[in-house]
């Protein structure tokens, strides 16, 4: 019972949240000036034009990231005695945590027609939408790519050592079938990524030509107060992820072969070695640059007078406060979720431990800005939306950092009770004796993980603030759009860096906090 | 035959003295090397792959020199315990490629492969995954490739040590017999005394990185006057 309770309770708001909006969704026919708009999928120009680039940006930028990740993480995994590898790794993580429209406001300075480095002529639109986009999934997909090297058993790279083979066998027979498991699911992870991706398209598309679903919707409510059109733009927004995401589970398979420990280097010859460095060098610069083009912009515009304004401080306040709320209830959520389904696949009920995890990832099936939409018209007719603000974007960002909680702590939650449980019983250690002395210790650094990166992602959203926020609850992310928006470019230069810092910083004090004093990696 | 002359081996992290080694096998014999757990079995199976590079010392195989040679370039042939077999190949396949590694096998080559499973009892399973055999037509599969291979040396690196001893005698046996009909050397890492028994004539017992002992292996099983072989071993 007590492990089942806060359970029920988790699954049970999860339930409201998605559902309750999706009644308001649904009552489309009560909406004003439903009869007036053209709204048929197949009749309206408008509808088909939003759909398509939706898709098309998705999988352009799916594609540009994950194929060129793929020859990065390769590069990595064969040359494990780089110098700086880890810290170039480490650099990989870092776009996670970046908020959108700072990389944007990044992406612009470096790649723009006016940068260090222009690619194309002007990054408004698909062009700049897709640079953004590899700059935030490229590093990504390294990442979720490597450990399929480390997972190739040592003896495989003796055995292929031994038997001969050259750079290409190796990658057919050893390389290659590791990656085939894992490459699915990255590209629809990536895919879906860009296909919910806001702040970028918001912020370098949102044209006639180059606006997404999620935009669209985001146009409907706020600039031309269409909430039917902003229903039928959800309703297709949802259609498409469900579809995602039925695929995604289709195709996801378990390796063939157990985990071993650790990849072992193969003898390269230098022209190889050479590539290789050339690559990770590029993947680095390419990373790397708008990273710095955020401090070098800032420290040139107007500091002093932007940390002198009270909006400034009054959007920290926020932004800190959301942040906070939202991991605290997010990973008090998946904590219970993790809890109750670890409990049920140690009983041998897999099927209904994976259903509540997959639960705690609904946010992936139904984007934020679809709940945002469906509590918009939901709760409009009742209440000042506006007043909710903090309620609603604390929720919607607890809602969407619970696959976060989930992937970090999960895993380590799952373990420690099939390892532990049977003892815990048997020496009667439970309640709070049994989280301070055997799941504190032991599950701090994941849990210090999760928490540092739900409150950053919190941090930096803009998404259903940018739907309900007003000036007094703007957060920095909205600030700066707000900003961008007024042309104050050196202002929001300086908002950016701000934001930027406050994200890492809070990441690595709350990591060092909860997560203790050790430099191991996740 | 194998002659290992004064191969000599250090650890970056082990502050120990190196390993030295020295050792004779004749063509067609199976030497069993017995030892505790770091003893240095499996670091000398690795020198004469050429997977750990010796600092000094020879390897001669027939009196031509090989600790020059990659790994590729050697006539060894090496069996591990597990992850012998690429998962997601079938068994032909898997055996092809000791052959030819981009897998563009002639006639005569395909019939070798054919005959080698044939040999080891394979052929009707030529087209199964790894996963669907058991772990004794796994190491058979893996001494299969050897066999296509055509190398002098054969390394077992308790290549049998995860089966039961009815399937391990019987692995061994048809060791012994590849290795005698082909002229090849055998070596042979196994933690059973048993094994050692069955397999070779002629034992050595390897401890602190070294050879301590070579002797018929009945005699090396009974010698008294080593304190750490009695160690090892135990009260048998």
């Amino acid at each position: 019972m007590s492990r089942r309770f806060p359970a029920f309770l988790v699954l049970a708001l999860l339930a409201f949240m998605v559902l309750a909006p999706m009644a308001g969704l649904l009552n489309l026919g009560s909406l004003p000036g439903y009869e007036m708009t053209d709204l048929r999928f197949w009749e309206s120009a408008y509808l088909r034009r939003v759909f398509f680039f939706s898709v098309w940006q998705a999988l352009l930028s799916a594609l540009l990231s994950v194929l060129p990740a793929i020859l990065v993480a390769r590069a990595f995994a064969l040359q494990p005695d780089l110098p700086l590898r880890r810290a170039l790794l480490r650099l990989f993580a870092l776009p996670l945590v970046v908020p959108a429209v700072v990389a944007v406001m990044a992406v612009v300075s470096v790649y723009g027609s006016d940068g260090w480095l222009p690619l194309g002529r002007s990054l408004y639109g698909l062009n700049g939408i897709l640079i953004a986009h590899v700059f935030f999934n490229l590093p990504l997909a390294v990442r979720l790519l490597l450990p399929q090297w480390q997972a190739i058993p040592r003896h495989h790279w003796l055995l292929a050592e031994q038997l001969g083979m050259n750079s290409w066998q190796r990658w057919r027979f050893l390389e290659w079938p590791m990656l085939r498991e894992a490459l699915p699911g990255v590209v629809l992870l990536v895919f879906m990524l860009c296909l919910t991706s806001f702040a970028v398209v918001l912020t370098l598309g949102g044209g006639p030509r180059s606006t997404t679903l999620e935009v669209a919707i985001y146009q409907s409510l706020r600039f031309d107060f269409d909430p039917a059109r902003a229903v039928v733009l959800a309703l297709l927004q949802l259609g498409l992820c469900l579809l995602v995401a039925v695929v995604t589970l289709k195709l996801q398979r378990l390796p063939e072969v157990e985990i071993a420990d650790s990849a072992t280097p193969t003898p390269i010859t230098a022209l190889h070695k050479a590539l290789d460095i050339a690559l990770i060098l590029a993947a680095t610069v390419y990373v790397g640059m708008p990273l710095l083009s955020v401090l070098i912009d800032a420290l040139d515009g107007p500091v002093l007078s932007v940390l002198s304004s009270a909006t400034l401080w009054r959007s920290i306040a926020n932004t800190l406060l959301i942040g906070l709320s939202a991991a605290l209830l997010s990973v008090s959520a998946g904590w219970f979720l993790l809890r109750y389904s670890a409990g049920l696949a140690y009983a041998g009920h897999t099927r209904g431990a994976r259903l509540v995890d997959l639960a705690g990832s609904i946010v992936y099936v139904v984007p934020p800005l679809v709940i945002g939409t469906g509590m918009f018209v939901l709760l409009s007719p009742h209440v000042d939306v506006f007043d909710w603000v903090f309620p609603i974007v604390i929720s919607i960002n607890a809602l969407m950092g619970l696959p976060f909680v989930i992937r970090c702590l999960g895993p380590a939650m799952r373990q420690n009770h099939a390892r532990y449980h049977r003892l815990c019983l048997s020496i009667a250690l439970l309640g709070w004796h049994r989280f301070r002395y055997l799941e504190w210790p032991l599950l701090r650094r994941p849990l210090g993980l999760a928490i540092a990166l739900v409150t950053v992602l919190a941090m930096g959203d803009l998404g259903v603030i940018a739907l309900f926020g007003s000036p007094a609850s703007a957060t920095l992310a909205l600030l700066i759009y707000q900003q961008l928006g007024a042309y104050l470019i050196p202002q929001a230069a300086v908002t950016a860096m701000l934001l930027l810092l406050l994200c890492l910083a809070v990441y690595a004090l709350l990591e060092r906090l909860i997560g203790g004093n050790s430099d191991a990696t996740y | 035959m194998l002659l290992i002359e004064g191969l000599e081996f250090a650890y970056d992290v082990a502050p120990a003295a190196p390993m030295r080694f020295e050792l004779e096998v004749a063509d067609g014999e199976v030497l069993s090397l017995i030892g505790p757990s770091g003893s240095g079995k499996s670091t000398l199976l690795n020198l004469v792959a050429g997977f750990l590079p010796a600092r000094s010392g020879r390897i001669l195989i027939d009196e031509v020199a090989i600790e020059g040679l990659a790994v590729a370039e050697r006539p060894v042939s090496i069996v591990f315990q597990q992850h012998n077999l690429f998962p997601h190949l079938d068994l032909y396949t898997n055996v092809a490629l000791g052959v030819e590694p981009s897998l563009r096998l002639d006639s005569v080559q395909v019939e070798a492969v054919r005959d080698a499973l044939a040999r080891l009892g394979l052929e009707q399973l030529q087209r199964r995954k790894p996963g669907e055999l058991s772990g004794g037509q796994r190491q058979r599969v893996a001494l299969a490739r050897a066999l296509v291979r055509k190398r002098k040396i054969l390394l077992l690196d308790e290549a049998f040590a995860a089966l039961g001893p009815a399937m391990r005698a019987e692995l061994i046996e048809l060791v012994k017999e590849l290795v005698r009909e082909q002229g090849m050397v055998g070596l042979l890492v196994s933690h059973q005394p048993r094994d050692a028994l069955i397999a070779s004539a002629r034992s050595a017992f390897i401890c602190d990185g070294q050879v301590a002992a070579s002797a018929a292996t009945a005699e090396l099983l009974e010698q008294t006057d080593l304190p750490k072989l009695r160690d090892y071993l135990g009260s048998m």
